[in-house]
Parts: structure tokens; C-alpha cells; sequence
């Protein structure tokens, strides 16, 4: 992203030139991200900018990738094999549910749930211990592991979880106490 | 029976030679347990320090090898034992029903609290979960101050590694400098007084999955270390540091030919199964012994008359038993090695080619008791396995094996050969799910360690009731990624309560009293002159019991689980404060950390068992210590 400023520009050209780039993306981001309301043209004075919305990804910045297995249910299939096989379920659980890393089936999504997002958390390794597996697996496989990933807890899900038999939580029985 | 409960103060003519007697030989307990040992010598222990005679407890003093004056705590369990007694005699079982919270402090990071804080010259220390902040607070201004806080920079990948939550055992202290292990691989001595960074050395990698929880034991000018990652085909291994300077002394396999497992000429294990040359290498299949396990994650402990170590080590590697034929030494076994040198002197085994994660990490306690009319110097253990192992220290020999919890894959432990007797049915085998394995992987019992009082001659120690699915399958070996080829679920044992608190006889063979709860009981003991005993549980609850009958004296609900080992210390006012942390998490507590409960597989199979937890408790992170008003 810092590419996008060159250097040597001073901070008011910065502010300049993200306001007229806001107003440049602001029809290709749809209804995401687009800054309700008035916009700026080229050239127009105003001190403020834009906003950015925390949690919302632009696709400009996403780069308008998807996943191109998404609903593909060979592909979720084969990403499951892929998730035994290269020890994703030791960390996370034979169902996602979690261990050592986080759960992947619950609605929290530490590093984002776009598609594109949890292409990079398994690519690109993430801070807190998850390894990149970038340099080890092609894209097309790793895309299959996003497929998988975000078929937990749907329909789509391949192995779903066993119940296991309820644990009966009795009454704990009274304390022995000490002889004599 | 009345015995030491009895207040009545004793007829003159009685007191000479009764305290005669008191400086002598340790206080009997209440009835007759077999003759009065021969009046030991008594051993000034060499890490005295001055003791307040105003302040001294009234009552004996016990000795106890490498404990501070009586109102401090500078070792992991207090002593080289690890015996966690205390001959601090304010609390009593008559007043401890007073107790309330003196104050508290918050580490602030809401993981697993295992360990203890330590207290000397008025300073208690603290070490956090990842990142393993170290906090020194000054006892004697109000409220406590920090002296000085460490916050290391600690590797945040590390914590992608860690099987067990991101948990810390605790720091030792010795020669003004405090010693602790970081998550990823680094030990550190700082300098007690200013917090400073004495020396750091790296032992490990977290891209082999190693990491370091353990506490370190420090006797004698050198520290011994132990490594963790037995889930992720680590190479366990114990290794020696000098204290002045961080160098490495010795280094100890766990697995492999006898030059990397330090056995040479002077190692002479009782059993002849264990007798032989590179037994580390040919009881694997080729090559398998690099990714062996056999870490050391629990407590090391100390006799300074044998001049001996004891640790355990854990699982043999991946947890699939088909992929590694053969009696995988040394996993699960007890070493005792020569701290000066490192070599082994004996070992014994309890899994030989474990089917089950009974890691052998839970602390060996040197206790000297009195078996069928001799004096032993034994040596006690709570195994992962269901039995409680009692052994001559000297030798190896195993006196004695007696179930100490419902257990169903060994009928019994074989007397001529330390082997257990396994039952056919219970064996674990890849794509075979064995179902209603007792004791679970966590085993009856798992590090969080027991305490011993010297006057009841009764040991303390949690418990745990879970039972086991164990499904082992085809699994590969990715350096820095679990190794495990197996699916296990858990879930509570006979009777529906997982946990319990309970007073063992060590000679008898048999419990003397028990508490049970609802969860597995995940704290350190303690135990103290006043014959009081400690415990927690994981959803809240510190306990104050009787240590003679059992009976709860008091009860306090903390601000979250407990997972933490109890300690008690004199302040700066010369009152008895009793210190423990309350911040769920661990193996036990991973659910309340936000896993989802309806993969029961979760941390290993423990989430289905710990379903509730978070019905209970919730991550917290605060130090709570309390006194008498």
C-alpha cells in the first residue's frame, strides 16, 4: 500500500491525492465501502477525508479475487483430505473445532473471512503461530483447504462432526471422609 | 483419634524429652503407622537463609533440603522434593474459615495460569502466560507496587506450537537471580533485585515444535531445563546450565543411543529388560527415536543425599502406536541422573509402547517413609497411567503400584519387571476406535502436583475422572506441526464427577479421604503446619480443607478458574498469606478459550468432556492472595 505514495510527496499531497483516489474507486466499490452522500471531485477544496471502515475490505485492495472452488463440492471434498493430511486438524481439531489454533467453525474470524483472506492466513502464516504454507502447496490446493474452511458448520460440510453420547453429570457423590 | 489435634499442653515432666524428640525424628501422626523411624541426623539445608526466631513457627521445624527460611518460597514446590509444605502454622483448620482476600494483582493476560509465585526478601514474583511477563512486586508498601515488571520478546509464533494453551510452570530463585524458561525456547535469568536480563539462553526451535513450559530447578549453582512438544515429534531431552552464566553443562536425550541419553557404565536400572546397549535406538523402528518424545514438561526434583534428580518424561511421539513398534525407550519413564554430570544412574518405565498419551511427567516426590517395618528412602509418584508409584530412590525398585483411580487398560503393574499388565481390549491400534478407555489421555491425574505434609505423613493431590475414545490413524511427520495420528474424545469417568481432591497414605497403599467436583481438579497442592490443605477448582472455587479428615473449612469464588499451584509466605507484617492464581485455561480449561463445542475432538479429545466449562467460568488472569484478618 505504501507504494501507492511516493515518498517525497508531502503530507497535504498525500491527503490530496487519497481524496481524489476515493473518488475515483468510489463507483467500482459498489455498495461497500462507498462514502455515502456527497463525494469530491478533482480539484475541489475539503478537509476531510473520506473514511475507512474497519472490517469492510475494498476489492480494489482484495484485488477482486474469489475462490474458484467456492461451492464446489469435489473441491471441499479434496480440501478436506487436504486438511487430515497435511496436520491442519492436529492443530485445529479432526472438525475445525480448535486446539492449539483457533476454531474455524465459529463466526469469529481473527484475520477476516474473505475468501481471499483465509487464502492468505494459510499462505501467508499469520503472526500468532499459523505456519505459511505458500512456499509448500500450490494455490490451487490451498484454495481447495478455503473451500473446505468455509464449508464448516453449512450443509456443504463433507464430515460432519459425531455427537457423542451426552456426559451424564451426576450428583457428585458425598466426600469419604477420614477413618477415626 | 485425637493425636495432633489435641491442644492440651503436655505435662512438664514430658516437655524435655519431647522436644528432644521433635529435633530428632518427624512428628508422629495420628495413629499407629508401624514403628518410629531411627532419629535421622539432622541436615542443615544449605539454602537457609537467617531465620527470624520472632517469627519462626511455633512447632518443629522439618527439615527440608533446598527450602528457604520458613516464610519464603524460592523453589517451584518450595523444597528439592517438591513436597509443597509449608511450616507456616498461623492458618489453622480452627481459623481458616476467616480467611479473606488480603489483595490482588492481574497479570493481564487471560490464558492458562499453571505455576506459582515465589517470595523472597519481601519480593514476590510472578511469571505470565505467553509472553511470559515477569513481575516483581514489593510486600512491603501497601498494596503491593510492582518493583520492576520484565515483558521479554517473546517469539508470538511460539504460541502456534504449544499443545496445551501458552501456559508458564513458574521461575526458580537462586543467587539473587530469578530463572525462567520463555514459550519459545529462551531460558532467562534476570537479576532479582533490578529486573535485568543476567543471561538468556536459547535451547530450542520453535520450528521443530519444541517449546518450554516447565519450571526450572535450580540446586547448586546449576539449572536444569526441560523442553516440551511431544505432540509435534519434538526429541525431549533435560539439560543443565550454569547459574552464574547460562552455559550449557550436560545435555540429556530421552531417546536415542546411550552417548545422547548420557547412560554409560554407571547406569544400573533394577529391571533386566531395561539392562543393554542403545535400547533408545532399537526400541523404534530405524530412525523413529529423532521425533521420539519422551519430553520434559513437568517437575524435576532432588534428594541431596543420594545426590540424585528425578524427572519423568512424557509420550513417545506421534499417538498413533502402529507407526513405532517396539518398547520406545525412554519414553514414559523416571530418570535419575547425576546433576554434576547428567548421567542416568537408573531409570524404570511405566508405558513401554504407549497406546494411550500417559505421559510420565507428573512430579516424583523423595519421601522417606517406613514399608513393612524398614525405612525406605522412597520415592512417590501419581501416575498419568492410575497407579501410584512408590520406588526405592536408590536403585529403581518399584515397592508398590496401587490403583489410585478407576483404571481399565492394565489390570496392574507386574512386580518383577515395572511392566504394566495391559488389557487386550483397551490396546489402541490404527483405524480401530477402542472406546471407554479409563484413565483418559489427561490420565488419573496430570502435572498439577501434589504436596506431602511431614506431619500427617499424607500426600495431597488433585485428581481426574475421564474416560477415553481413542480412534489412531496414518498420520505424517511436518516438522513444526502436530504429530499425533489420532482422533480421541473424553469424557467423565464412573460416578459423573471428573475431578477430585484427596489425602493419599503412602504406605497403606489407599485414599484416606476425597472430595469430589465437578470438574478435573487442575491446581497445585499445598499443605502446611497449621494442617490445613489447598486446592481450587476449574470453576472458581479456592478451598481451605482439614488435611486429617477432609472437612472444607472455607471457601472463596474467584474471578475465573483455577489451574495454578497454591503457596504460602510470610509478609513483611509477619502474617501467613496464602497466594494462588485464578485464570482458567490449560489442557483442561482450552474450551473456556473459545474452542467450539460441537467438535468434540477439540484440544485433543478434552472439549468434549468440558462441554459446560464456559456455562462456569470465562479467562481471567488475577494473582489472589489472602490472610487472616
Amino acid at each position: 500500500m505504501s507504494s501507492r505514495f511516493p515518498e517525497r510527496l508531502g503530507l497535504a499531497a498525500a491527503v490530496g491525492l487519497a481524496i481524489a483516489l476515493a473518488g475515483c474507486t468510489r463507483g467500482a466499490q459498489g455498495g461497500e465501502g462507498g462514502v455515502p452522500g456527497g463525494g469530491l471531485t478533482r480539484g475541489e477544496q475539503s478537509d476531510t477525508v473520506p473514511g475507512v471502515q474497519p472490517g469492510i475490505v475494498p476489492e480494489v485492495v482484495l484485488g477482486h479475487v474469489s475462490n474458484p472452488y467456492a461451492d464446489d463440492a469435489g473441491a471441499i471434498a479434496t480440501g478436506r483430505q487436504l486438511f487430515v493430511g497435511f496436520n491442519c486438524s492436529g492443530c485445529h481439531a479432526a472438525y475445525g473445532g480448535g486446539g492449539m489454533g483457533p476454531s474455524l467453525r465459529d463466526s469469529l474470524w481473527i484475520y477476516g473471512k474473505r475468501d481471499a483472506q483465509i487464502f492468505s492466513s494459510i499462505a501467508e502464516g499469520r503472526a500468532y503461530g499459523m505456519p505459511a504454507w505458500g512456499a509448500r502447496l500450490p494455490d490451487e490446493l490451498i484454495w481447495r483447504l478455503v473451500a473446505y474452511v468455509k464449508s464448516l458448520g453449512t450443509e456443504a460440510e463433507p464430515e460432519k462432526p459425531p455427537r457423542h453420547a451426552a456426559d451424564k453429570v451426576m450428583k457428585a457423590p458425598k466426600p469419604r471422609r477420614a477413618e477415626g | 483419634m485425637r493425636g495432633l489435634a489435641s491442644r492440651r499442653p503436655p505435662p512438664i515432666r514430658w516437655i524435655a524429652p519431647a522436644i528432644l524428640l521433635a529435633l530428632l525424628a518427624p512428628l508422629q501422626g495420628c495413629g499407629d503407622r508401624g514403628p518410629e523411624p531411627a532419629p535421622a541426623e539432622r541436615r542443615v539445608s544449605t539454602q537457609a537463609a537467617t531465620v527470624d526466631e520472632s517469627r519462626a513457627p511455633a512447632g518443629e521445624l522439618v527439615d527440608q533440603p533446598g527450602a528457604p527460611s520458613p516464610g519464603e518460597w524460592t523453589l517451584p514446590g518450595r523444597d528439592y522434593a517438591g513436597t509443597r509444605y509449608s511450616p507456616l502454622d498461623q492458618i489453622t483448620t480452627r481459623n481458616a474459615g476467616d480467611l479473606r482476600v488480603a489483595w490482588t494483582f492481574s497479570t493481564g493476560i487471560p490464558r492458562g495460569h499453571e505455576g506459582q509465585p515465589l517470595v523472597v526478601n519481601n519480593t514476590m514474583y510472578l511469571v505470565s502466560p505467553h509472553p511470559n511477563i515477569v513481575y516483581a512486586i514489593d510486600l512491603r508498601n501497601p498494596g503491593g507496587p510492582l518493583k520492576w515488571k520484565y515483558h521479554p520478546p517473546t517469539d508470538p509464533a511460539a504460541r502456534g506450537v504449544a499443545c496445551c494453551d501458552v501456559v508458564n510452570r513458574g521461575a526458580s530463585y537462586a543467587d539473587g537471580k530469578i530463572v525462567f524458561n520463555r514459550l519459545d525456547n529462551v531460558t532467562v535469568a534476570l537479576d532479582a533485585e533490578s529486573g535485568k536480563v543476567d543471561w538468556e539462553t536459547k535451547l530450542g526451535d520453535i520450528s521443530r515444535g519444541e517449546t518450554m513450559t516447565m519450571a526450572p530447578l535450580v540446586v547448586d549453582g546449576r539449572v536444569f531445563v526441560g523442553n516440551s512438544g511431544g505432540e509435534m515429534g519434538v526429541r525431549g531431552w533435560l539439560t543443565a546450565l550454569d547459574l552464574g552464566s547460562g552455559k550449557v553443562l550436560w545435555q540429556a536425550y530421552n531417546s536415542g543411543p546411550d552417548k545422547d541419553v548420557l547412560i554409560g557404565p554407571r547406569f544400573k536400572p533394577y529391571y533386566d529388560w531395561l539392562k543393554g546397549e542403545d535400547l533408545g535406538v532399537k526400541s523404534w523402528p530405524p530412525d523413529q527415536w529423532k521425533r521420539g518424545g519422551s519430553t520434559v514438561w513437568g517437575w524435576v526434583t532432588y534428594d541431596p543425599e543420594l545426590d540424585l534428580l528425578f524427572y519423568g518424561t512424557a509420550n513417545p511421539g506421534v499417538w498413533n502406536p502402529d507407526m513405532r513398534p517396539g518398547d520406545n525407550l525412554w519414553s514414559t519413564a523416571v530418570f535419575a541422573r547425576d546433576p554434576a554430570t547428567g548421567e542416568a544412574i537408573w531409570a524404570s518405565v511405566t508405558t513401554p509402547h504407549d497406546e494411550w498419551d500417559y505421559d510420565n511427567i507428573n512430579e516424583h516426590i523423595p519421601v522417606d517413609l517406613v514399608i513393612d517395618g524398614k525405612p525406605r528412602k522412597a520415592l512417590l509418584q501419581f501416575g498419568r497411567t492410575g497407579f501410584v508409584y512408590l520406588y526405592d530412590r536408590a536403585t529403581g525398585q518399584l515397592l508398590s503400584a496401587p490403583m489410585y483411580q478407576h483404571t481399565n487398560w492394565a489390570t496392574g503393574i507386574d512386580m518383577k519387571t515395572a511392566r504394566p499388565m495391559e488389557v487386550p481390549e483397551k490396546k489402541t491400534h490404527e483405524g480401530v476406535n477402542v472406546t471407554n478407555i479409563c484413565p483418559a489421555s489427561t490420565g488419573a491425574r496430570d502435572q498439577q502436583p501434589a504436596a506431602y505434609s511431614f506431619r500427617t505423613r499424607l500426600f495431597y493431590s488433585p485428581g481426574t475422572n475421564l474416560c477415553m475414545d481413542y480412534k489412531a490413524g496414518r498420520t505424517a511427520y511436518i516438522a513444526g506441526t502436530p504429530y499425533l495420528g489420532a482422533e480421541v474424545v473424553m469424557y467423565a469417568g464412573p460416578g459423573g464427577h471428573r475431578g477430585e481432591f484427596f489425602a493419599w497414605d503412602p504406605v497403606a497403599g489407599k485414599k484416606v479421604w476425597a472430595i469430589p467436583e465437578r470438574f478435573p481438579v487442575w491446581t497445585g497442592a499445598l499443605v502446611t503446619a497449621g494442617d490445613v490443605a489447598f486446592y481450587g477448582t476449574m470453576d472458581g472455587w479456592v478451598k481451605a480443607v482439614d488435611a486429617r479428615t477432609g472437612a472444607v473449612l472455607w471457601k472463596f469464588k474467584a474471578g475465573s478458574g483455577l489451574i495454578g499451584n497454591f503457596m504460602t509466605y510470610l509478609g513483611p507484617d509477619g502474617k501467613q498469606y496464602v497466594a494462588v492464581y485464578a485464570g482458567v485455561g490449560g489442557w483442561a480449561g482450552a474450551v473456556a478459550l473459545g474452542l467450539s463445542p460441537e467438535d468434540p475432538t477439540g484440544a485433543l479429545g478434552f472439549v468434549n468432556a468440558m462441554k459446560d466449562l464456559p456455562d462456569y467460568t470465562a479467562p481471567g488472569n488475577t494473582l489472589y492472595v489472602f490472610a487472616l484478618p
